[in-house]
């Protein structure tokens, strides 16, 4: 490794350095272990919870609304869940999304950035989790018509405004 | 072994003098520590109370090169300058980040960075050379932009050192560890790297 820095940069630097003492390090055969990790964005954590609900509503076969009305939220906070992970949820509705899914509401509200991380690996797995779920798989003919259909309203909306 | 030029301000005459970098610690330094640095250690403990001991006193480097001398992952480093070894630095290139903007990544942490006895105000006024702490830090920080880790590097400070990784190299202070013995942990970013690297 060469390292490479003109003669004033090393003045300089070394006029900063001054009389201060320099040292570092730990007794020998000391392994390094993690300080308290810092807490999970939760927006990592809630790309999970959001696919988590979309993939559980697909699974049964319904739509937004229907869990909703399964819930007892509204079909625009289902919406967020699912799309919108920059947005945190409001913990009411992760505690009745949670009845309807039967899982713990208290990690549900961890991976929707409620409630302090405190399950181990939790974030690692909800990253991997998100990360599988995304879907490879070509579009069936509802999702084709639909994205055909914005196109085309988009389309229509910007002709509009020329 | 490869070998840089580098520079240390000689206090007597207050003018900058070359000095070598060499990326690798052989036996020829730890002859050098075991002759001249560590007999000067010992000197200056004798009959000392811990507490007014050196914080490092205790570092055997020939042991510590017995050490990481078998195993990957560990970059050794000796400054000397007019015949003599002026520092010694083990680095290591498998740790993470803690700081937050940049938790996980790999980073270069500095597991040992000691300077010779005589270049420290505590055993000789005025220290033979200064500087060696602005070179060693320089080399952490070129050798994580050699592995792709963009100048991160990290670091336990022992307590009197805290204001040069702090106040002089501007890295960010995590806290004091309790898995090391309570020293304070110190990180650079990829931010903080570039603005030590800055020539101008």
């Amino acid at each position: 490794m060469k390292l490479d820095r003109p003669k004033d940069w090393y003045e300089r630097r070394i006029a900063l350095e001054g009389d201060l003492e320099i040292g570092a390090g730990v007794p020998p055969g000391y392994q390094a272990q993690a300080v308290a990790a810092p807490a999970a964005k939760p927006v990592e954590t809630r790309i999970a919870f959001g696919t988590f609900v979309e993939l559980w509503r697909r699974s049964r076969g319904w739509d937004s609304v229907k869990l909703a009305e399964e819930a007892g939220v509204s079909p625009e906070e289902v919406l967020e869940i699912e799309r919108y992970p920059q947005s945190e949820p409001e913990p009411s509705a992760v505690y009745k999304l949670a009845q309807v899914f039967k899982v713990p509401a208290k990690i549900l509200l961890e991976l929707a950035g409620l409630v302090a991380p405190r399950t181990p690996n939790l974030r690692q797995a909800a990253v991997r989790f998100a990360a599988r779920s995304e879907s490879v798989a070509a579009l069936n003919d509802r999702e084709r018509d639909a994205l055909e259909a914005f196109v085309a309203a988009i389309t229509e909306t910007a002709g509009k405004h020329e | 072994m490869e070998e840089s030029r580098v520079y240390l301000k000689k206090m007597a005459t207050g003018q900058l003098v070359e000095a070598s970098l060499l990326d690798e610690v052989i036996d020829k330094h730890l002859a050098m520590w075991k002759a001249s640095w560590q007999t000067a250690m010992q000197t200056h403990c004798a009959g000392r109370a811990l507490r007014d001991k050196p914080e490092d006193h205790h570092w055997n480097w020939t042991q510590k090169a017995d050490y990481w001398r078998p195993l990957l992952g560990y970059h050794s480093f000796a400054i000397t300058c007019e015949g003599d070894l002026q520092g010694l630095m083990l680095v290591s290139d498998f740790e993470s980040a803690r700081v937050q903007a940049q938790f996980g990544k790999p980073i270069v942490y500095v597991k040992f960075l000691a300077c010779a006895p005589w270049n420290r105000p505590e055993f000789q006024t005025p220290p033979r050379y200064r500087g060696v702490g602005t070179v060693m830090v320089a080399a952490a920080v070129e050798l994580s932009w050699n592995l792709r880790y963009r100048g991160r590097i990290g670091l336990h400070s022992l307590p009197k050192a805290e204001p040069f990784y702090r106040d002089t190299c501007k890295m960010t202070e995590l806290g004091k560890d309790a898995a090391h013995q309570n020293l304070t942990y110190y990180e650079m970013t990829n931010t903080q790297a570039e603005e030590f690297r800055l020539t101008h």
